[in-house]
């Protein structure tokens, strides 16, 4: 009796290590096809914190900023993100003299830098956390 | 499309299915003598892979695809040592629970202590160390004196120290600019390996004396900025390759039953015979769990566990094993490239290099594609110090996948 | 700046070489096991250490094994404590059938149908599944195409000499019988395997079709069908007893000289001169592809381990060398068992049977699971020229140097052939078939460093062979 199993089991382990294999490797092909854009340059970014794949809307890993980059729901932004938490016109970082402020645009949910909302424009250092609705950033400058 | 039907919990669900089968067969196999203990532990088993896996996607925002790689090499190798052993399976259980709480130790460790960089002498020091303690205590097992007992716990420093290897590597380059100031500094650490290399040698421990070159060279490559270094080091190790051939039996004895193990079939070439014969009667899908002879090859638990598993699972399953650590060395790689940090980066590579080639040593070693030197397959193998630097090797690739730029300051 | 993002590509760079190399690594590892899998895996199974065939076969009844007529020759005995094998005849099968014991291995028709004999299928998920369900216990019999008696009398003829005799069915491939000197006893291997191994005689080797020897003059056979084949070959020799061929002065057997010859008087005389002669003018590349068409320098598909004959024609070979070919000297060596398939070949009109060891594998409720036919392997001539040779050799029997191997009432066709030895005393060869008519048995016999000719020494063995088996084997 055990035996019978154990040589139709034989097949079935077999099958599953390797759609666990393949599931494995379809889902790193799929994040590499999603991370068109690793910055490699020297300059600001925006980089996600969530994983992707947990949010169900469009959104890049990696955002970069150059002179401005706007954020909100609607079209004429940087990034646009279609996540009902976020205000049409969210927030927006300026670059000046190489620095980066960031300012919240009368978002509804509010913008947090490190946990605390901001209302005013504030100056981003490197590796502070950027979180709208529950969506994190963080801003790396080198 | 395609991605919505694979999400990111599928690979998890094999896994689970996996151990739920495997326990199921083992149901079936104990019909008659049910017992209770085995299927606590079996449960035990399935409850721990799945929980921290699921802990870990919350834990950390880094990587998710290593751990699940580990813990699916892991549950082969313990459904085989349990089908070998009970009671071994059980304490390779045991053991694989304390490896995952190390290797969340390890893994908040490194995210939170940030002085790892700068620990270059204490790397070298507890190196050295471990070596004394091993030549003070040691004992010769398996014709290797690379074991120390502790309160019958039976430990390899040895597996530290490849660890300790990577963190003076790493510490080095990523304080490259610093160290250079001094003069002949890559000769030095070349001075340094070459002398580990030398005591796993007197300990006759061929497979980690390899392994520890092969982390070396590898991490060296990519770093050293003196080029010709590098050249030297590979023809100094094979002068002493050379040198080692004749003046040590016991290397001798290597290269002749890789050679032809058959002439030596009935004593220094019994193990590899044997782990032949079990990967040969197994053919591509195996003999059935419960139905092969594992039991025949000499050392079925540690180093010849790739063995017994092509004989009972298949050559197939063998693939896949070899497969998963591809991916694993992949993933690492890749966390290594993404990695801002200089001493993380080369942490992540330094592991990545370390899994791809124990497990080349090993299963070339067991297949007779190599000269067989004894090591442990990671993850695989029984053996407490050998899952639990595994794991921490992990915690510290795991740690790597974070972005840590923000938090540590490279001085270039 | 610029500087730290060159270095970031150049260190990605390397880093991306030490990946690959580590990829193709684990890469050559698979493919080294699927290699392994499919190539070795057969062979490692079989070897005697491996305990797991050890713990099947305890199980299983071993076929028995059984001559052309049914007579058993080998068969296994299970009591309550043991399953014991029994070699009837000791010794007279030893290079055939082989032995099978678990100290030393197995061997011959024991190795090669192990599974037959042990009923073992290949693995399959089927197979797998009805071998749990219906656990075996009896495996099949191996039917043979050898005649007991035939085999008998071959070693008889051989007693006290070394050497291998093959007689075979020239049209289906039969062998009848096939023996090699010296043998060892199948029967009793634990008392005398130290002396078997240690032997300067080498028993253990299957000299019919292992042994490789050089022809001597029963080469011309093929250096004949050669020359046949070569257009506008003057017939015509006068044979002076020697012939200079660059500087080498090759003698014959006479040292008179044949006189004025055709090529049907070489080959009866089997006159050397004619051949180290002519071969120059036939050349080493017709000479060469006549001898592949023989099989000479291929692998023959047997049951029992071959070496391959061998006449390295592709490489660069001196004149004196091609006319030490040509009359089976030099680079030329063969085994018995392929010069009988020559012999076959001319008797059955050019046409080389597959030669056969087993004629049907038999189940345990006598249902025939398999039967092995005649195959034709190579069609080496003409049956016009394959007919004009067969007349040649007829005459070297009845008025040549093979009239030893002459019958009353029955017509033989052969060569003989007298082998020069560098290391040692001449080896002498036959090889033939009977009857003329309507060929029965072709045959290859060679003593082994005899010192004397084809025609004392082997021609009256063939003789002997064809007499019995023409009489007693049951066509």
């Amino acid at each position: 009796m055990f035996n019978i199993f154990s040589l139709i089991f034989k097949y079935i382990f077999i099958i599953i290590i390797y759609m666990f294999i393949f599931s494995i490797i379809r889902l790193i092909y799929l994040d590499i096809k999603g991370i068109n854009l690793t910055p490699t340059g020297d300059f600001a970014y925006l980089k996600l914190l969530n994983r992707k794949d947990t949010l169900p809307f469009k959104i890049d890993e990696y955002y970069s900023i150059k002179n401005v980059l706007s954020l909100g729901r609607s079209g004429g932004n940087d990034i646009i993100i279609k996540d009902p938490y976020i205000s049409k016109k969210h927030f927006k970082i300026v670059e000046d003299e190489k620095e980066f402020f960031i300012e919240d645009l009368g978002s509804a949910n509010g913008t947090f830098i490190n946990d605390e909302r901001i209302e005013d424009v504030v100056k981003l250092n490197n590796g502070d956390r950027i979180k709208i609705s529950n969506i994190e950033f963080i801003f790396v400058n080198r | 499309m395609f991605s919505n039907k694979i999400s990111s919990k599928t690979p998890r669900r094999f896994l689970f299915l996996f151990e739920i089968l495997a326990l199921l067969l083992l149901f079936i196999h104990q019909k008659d003598n049910f017992d209770k203990q085995t299927f606590i532990n079996g449960f035990a088993l399935i409850v721990i892979i799945y929980a921290s896996n699921y802990i870990l996607l919350k834990v950390s925002r880094g990587d998710n695809y290593i751990f699940l790689i580990a813990t699916m090499l892991v549950s082969i190798g313990a459904i085989m040592i349990y089908r070998m052993d009970a009671k071994t399976g059980t304490r390779q259980l045991m053991w694989l629970f304390l490896s995952i709480l190390i290797f969340y130790a390890t893994y908040f460790m490194l995210k939170y202590i940030k002085i790892w960089d700068k620990l270059l002498y204490v790397y070298i020091g507890g190196a050295y160390l471990l070596f004394g303690l091993t030549f003070a205590l040691g004992e010769r097992k398996f014709g290797a004196i690379n074991w120390i007992n502790i309160k019958g716990v039976s430990l390899q420093p040895a597996e530290i120290t490849k660890l300790l290897v990577i963190f003076i590597m790493a510490a080095y380059y990523s304080n490259y600019n610093k160290y250079k100031k001094t003069k002949y500094s890559s000769y030095l650490i070349l001075g340094i390996m070459y002398s580990f290399i030398a005591l796993l040698f007197l300990q006759r421990d061929l497979g980690m004396a390899v392994l520890m070159y092969g982390i070396y060279i590898g991490l060296q490559f990519i770093y050293e900025e003196d080029r010709k270094l590098i050249a030297y080091n590979i023809g100094l190790f094979i002068i002493s390759g050379i040198i080692g051939y004749f003046a040590f039996n016991h290397v001798r004895v290597r290269v002749e039953t890789w050679l032809n193990p058959w002439i030596y079939i009935n004593d220094k070439g019994y193990q590899i015979t044997q782990s032949l014969f079990a990967i040969a009667e197994g053919g591509f899908f195996g003999k059935g769990i419960g139905l092969g002879f594992p039991h025949f090859i000499p050392l079925a638990y540690n180093d010849f566990i790739f063995s017994a598993i092509c004989e009972e699972m298949g050559i197939f399953t063998g693939m896949g094993i070899i497969m998963l650590f591809m991916i694993l060395v992949y993933r690492g790689f890749k966390i290594g490239m993404s990695q801002w940090n200089m001493f993380f980066r080369i942490l992540a590579i330094g592991i990545s290099i370390l899994f791809a080639i124990q497990s080349i040593i090993i299963i070339g070693g067991v297949i007779k594609l190599i000269p067989l030197t004894g090591i442990t397959l990671p993850f695989v193998s029984y053996g407490g110090s050998s899952i639990v630097t595994s794991f921490m090797a992990l915690g510290i690739l795991q740690a790597a996948s974070e972005d840590m730029d923000w938090q540590v300051n490279d001085d270039e | 700046m610029m500087n730290k993002n060159n270095n970031r590509v150049k260190e990605n760079k390397r880093i991306i070489v030490v990946l690959a190399c580590l990829c193709t690594m684990l890469v050559v590892l698979i493919g080294y096991l699927s290699y392994f899998q499919v190539f070795k895996a057969q062979e490692v199974k079989n070897n005697a250490y491996n305990k797991r065939t050890w713990i099947n076969e305890e199980n299983v009844l071993r076929g028995s094994i059984l001559d052309r007529n049914g007579n058993v020759l080998v068969y296994n005995k299970k009591t309550e404590d043991s399953n014991k094998r029994y070699y009837k005849y000791g010794r007279l099968y030893s290079h055939v059938i082989g032995y099978s014991y678990r100290e030393y291995g197995k061997t011959g028709l024991e190795l090669k149908y192990n599974n037959a004999l042990l009923d073992i299928s290949d693995s399959t998920a089927l197979n797998d599944l009805k071998s749990l369900i219906l656990p075996t216990s009896i495996g099949n019999d191996l039917k043979l195409t050898i005649d007991h008696n035939l085999q008998e009398k071959s070693r008889s003829l051989l007693e006290g000499k070394k050497g291998a005799i093959v007689a075979m069915n020239p049209k289906t491939g039969e062998v009848y019988s096939m023996v090699s000197m010296p043998d060892f006893d199948t029967s009793n291997l634990n008392d005398h395997w130290k002396g078997i191994t240690e032997s300067e005689d080498s028993p253990l080797l299957n000299r019919a079709t292992q042994g490789l020897y050089a022809p001597g003059s029963v080469f011309k056979v093929i250096t004949t069908v050669a020359a046949l084949d070569t257009p506008a070959l003057d017939n015509e020799y006068k044979c002076s007893g020697t012939a200079k061929i660059d500087g080498y002065t090759f003698k014959d057997y006479s040292s008179r000289g044949h006189g004025n010859i055709t090529l049907e008087d070489a080959l009866r005389l089997s006159c050397n001169t004619y051949y180290v002669d002519r071969v120059q003018y036939i050349g080493k590349d017709r000479l060469g592809s006549t001898a592949d068409k023989f099989m000479i320098n291929s692998k023959i598909d047997f049951d029992l381990p071959m070496k391959s004959s061998s006449f390295p024609y592709k490489k660069s070979l001196s004149k004196t060398e091609l006319s030490a070919s040509a009359i089976g000297q030099g680079e030329v060596l063969v085994t018995p068992l392929n010069m009988a398939m020559v012999a076959s070949a001319i008797a059955n009109d050019g046409q080389m049977v597959k030669p056969i060891l087993v004629k049907e594998i038999v189940s345990k409720n006598n249902r025939i699971l398999e039967s092995y036919s005649t195959e034709v392997i190579s069609d080496v001539t003409s049956s016009i020229k394959a007919n004009q040779i067969k007349d040649m050799m007829l005459k070297v029997v009845e008025s040549g140097t093979g009239t030893n191997a002459k019958i009353k009432n029955v017509k033989v066709a052969g060569k003989t052939g007298t082998a020069e030895n560098p290391s040692g005393k001449s080896h002498s060869w036959f090889i033939g078939f009977a009857p003329y008519d309507d060929p029965k048995i072709a045959i290859a016999v060679i003593l082994e460093e005899e010192g004397v000719t084809g025609g004392t020494g082997a021609a009256p063995i063939a003789r002997d062979i064809f007499i019995h088996g023409l009489n007693n084997i049951d066509f």
